[in-house]
């Protein structure tokens, strides 16, 4: 048989094309990270620099040392390593409950929680602001721990039920014909076989802890400030220090693409609430 | 209380050796068990939430000047959301409208691109893993320092100019009126287009194959088995993407408020900058809390309208 040359020369193009758009997706990211490495003159040039330029780490010397870069990364891990336990060890007896029982409403009350996840942070961020000044609590990290719950615990039930779902309830149930108790068949069948599906809801939570900005923005000022509000220290009254930002955010953006690209397989339904299996 | 269909708790004793504790479990209500459970989750997000809520609603009936303490507050009753609603100077109704646009101005380019590239990157080709693992980037990337990033690649001497040069052999100006809303828009075009193609790419895969085998040997062309076949087969999930993204746009902040915070003039004013303005730039408590009590709404009960129609078209479907 004679090779379909136009076919051939076809999904040539196709598979150019494909290359082409996902790199022109890629590339502000690209061209973010390796203005970290340039100096301002570089930075600022036009026509853009993209490959010609000396690279240099003075700016990642800068917010080490100057900016004390760290304090606001350990304020950001303290934050979202706390709240996102703290939302695993809530949501999984609810999810378990979702998951297994029936009883009434249960559809009403699980899209309870959907809809209050709903709810915009800049339209409570206010009134939280009122409630930490009453408390006494603003610019603390507790504040912002148990902020996050309101929208982390309803994602994480969302997220998980599916995969308590997706194992079968016989295995549990032979465990007690067995003479395990309820608890133990959990503990001993299915939080083993939920742990993937746990340890992807967790990072996925810790990425948008580590990442929320208008809360965080808004509730704190020295004390417990996180990275993504460190921007306004780059915004001085002398312009914006492109340098530093960019290597803050080449910095605090490589944990969250590196935990990203770990649970790629589980991103799909991650998105999508559980909804749709990747 | 309905009786499970099959409750191991009920079931299982009456084979296995039944034990003292077993005994006393029966006896149990049936809902205390899943009760007891979500109880945790329960009370930690409703009592955050009622909390926020009451003290929302509290200072959306006052008067007060950011900054003051709370005592300071005058009771207005509803004077404010008749304010935003019905007052000349109010610039609420801009605010719609700027939200309205970049709604739209985000959601059908996103669509139709990432529909786009979904069916170019659903062919046998190497590399196709290492692509969407790329396309995952964008989408976990920090909104503030996308905001950033934006705001420098737009500059008159950035990124963006340089390539519409290239093209077109113009600059344009995108920290001005006329286009730092499509500016904004091209930022969550770029940020969450993979977002379409990751998702209904994974839709694409798992399309049953028979349909289309069928349609071939009827002869039907590439168009025909498109439109008949892929498009009513992908329309729940498209509408279900769309609804997970339309909740998001209705609620950014970050971007926007980094990039231009909302300006110059109101030209990338949505409602969630509306709410920072009223309440922070103009320090008017009230009123940026009743202008968020009405967000609050219009998310909802869109997207509950939204949810309603997709289950309509997913059972004529």
């Amino acid at each position: 048989m004679k090779p379909n040359w136009r076919s051939i020369t076809g999904s040539r193009i196709l598979d150019l094309l494909t290359l082409f758009v996902v790199f022109a997706f890629l590339f502000p990211y690209l061209f973010m990270v390796s203005s970290a490495f340039k100096s301002r003159l570089e930075t600022f040039a036009y026509p853009p620099v993209f490959l010609q330029f000396t690279p240099t780490l003075e700016h990642f010397d800068n917010i080490f040392s100057d900016m004390n870069i760290l304090f606001y990364m350990k304020n950001s891990t303290i934050i979202a390593v706390c709240s996102t336990l703290l939302t695993i060890l809530i949501a999984i007896p609810a999810t378990y409950s979702f998951a297994r029982f029936r009883f009434r409403n249960k559809e009403g009350i699980a899209y309870g929680f959907l809809f209050l996840q709903m709810v915009p942070g800049i339209s409570i961020v206010f009134a939280l602001f009122f409630i930490a000044r009453a408390l006494d609590l603003f610019d603390t990290h507790i504040f912002l721990i148990f902020v996050y719950l309101l929208w982390n615990v309803p994602y994480a039930i969302w997220m998980m039920r599916g995969f308590v779902e997706g194992i079968p309830v016989e295995l549990e149930e032979s465990a007690m014909v067995d003479g395990a108790s309820r608890f133990k068949a959990f503990r001993l069948i299915t939080l083993p076989l939920m742990a993937g599906g746990v340890a992807a809801t967790a990072i996925l939570i810790f990425i948008g802890v580590w990442n929320e900005f208008s809360l965080a923005f808004f509730l704190t000022s020295t004390n417990a400030r996180t990275m993504p509000t460190t921007i306004a220290f780059f915004m001085t009254h002398s312009g914006i220090k492109w340098g530093p930002m960019f290597a803050t955010a080449t910095i605090g953006t490589l944990p969250v693409v590196v935990f990203a690209l770990l649970v790629r397989r589980y991103f799909i339904s991650a998105l999508t609430f559980g909804a749709v299996k990747g | 209380m309905s009786r499970p269909l099959s409750d191991p708790v009920k079931d299982a004793p009456k084979i296995a050796p039944m034990t003292v504790d077993r005994k006393f479990q029966r006896r149990r209500p049936q809902w205390l068990a899943p009760a007891l459970l979500i109880m945790p989750a329960f009370v930690v997000v409703f009592a955050i939430a009622a909390y926020s809520a009451f003290s929302l609603f509290q200072l959306s009936t006052v008067d007060l000047t950011f900054g003051e303490p709370f005592r300071n507050a005058e009771a207005v009753g509803l004077e404010n959301y008749q304010w935003l609603l019905t007052n000349e100077h109010s610039t609420f109704g801009a605010a719609l409208r700027v939200t309205a646009i970049y709604l739209l101005g985000t959601l059908i380019p996103e669509l139709l691109l990432g529909f786009a590239i979904a069916l170019l990157l659903n062919r046998k080709m190497r590399g196709n893993s290492l692509f969407t693992a790329v396309l995952i980037i964008p989408i976990v990337l920090m909104p503030s320092m996308v905001g950033l990033i934006g705001r420098l690649y737009f500059h008159y001497d950035g990124l963006v100019n340089y390539f519409f040069e290239l093209l077109t052999g113009i600059r344009h100006n995108w920290y001005g009126k006329d286009l730092a809303l499509l500016a904004v828009i091209l930022v969550d075009v770029w940020e969450w287009t993979p977002f379409f193609i990751l998702i209904l790419l994974a839709g694409l895969q798992t399309l049953p194959v028979e349909p289309f085998e069928a349609a071939r040997v009827d002869g039907a062309s590439r168009w025909q088995s498109f439109s008949l076949i892929t498009l009513p087969l992908m329309l729940p999930l498209i509408l279900t993407t769309l609804i997970l993204r339309f909740m998001d746009v209705l609620r950014l902040f970050d971007v926007i408020f980094v990039m231009f915070a909302g300006g110059p003039g109101t030209s990338t004013t949505t409602l969630p900058l509306y709410v920072y303005r009223t309440t922070l730039v103009q320090r008017d408590v009230g009123r940026g809390s009743a202008a968020s009590i009405m967000l609050i709404i219009i998310i909802v009960t869109l997207t509950v309208i939204l949810i309603k129609v997709r289950e309509r078209i997913k059972f004529e479907a």
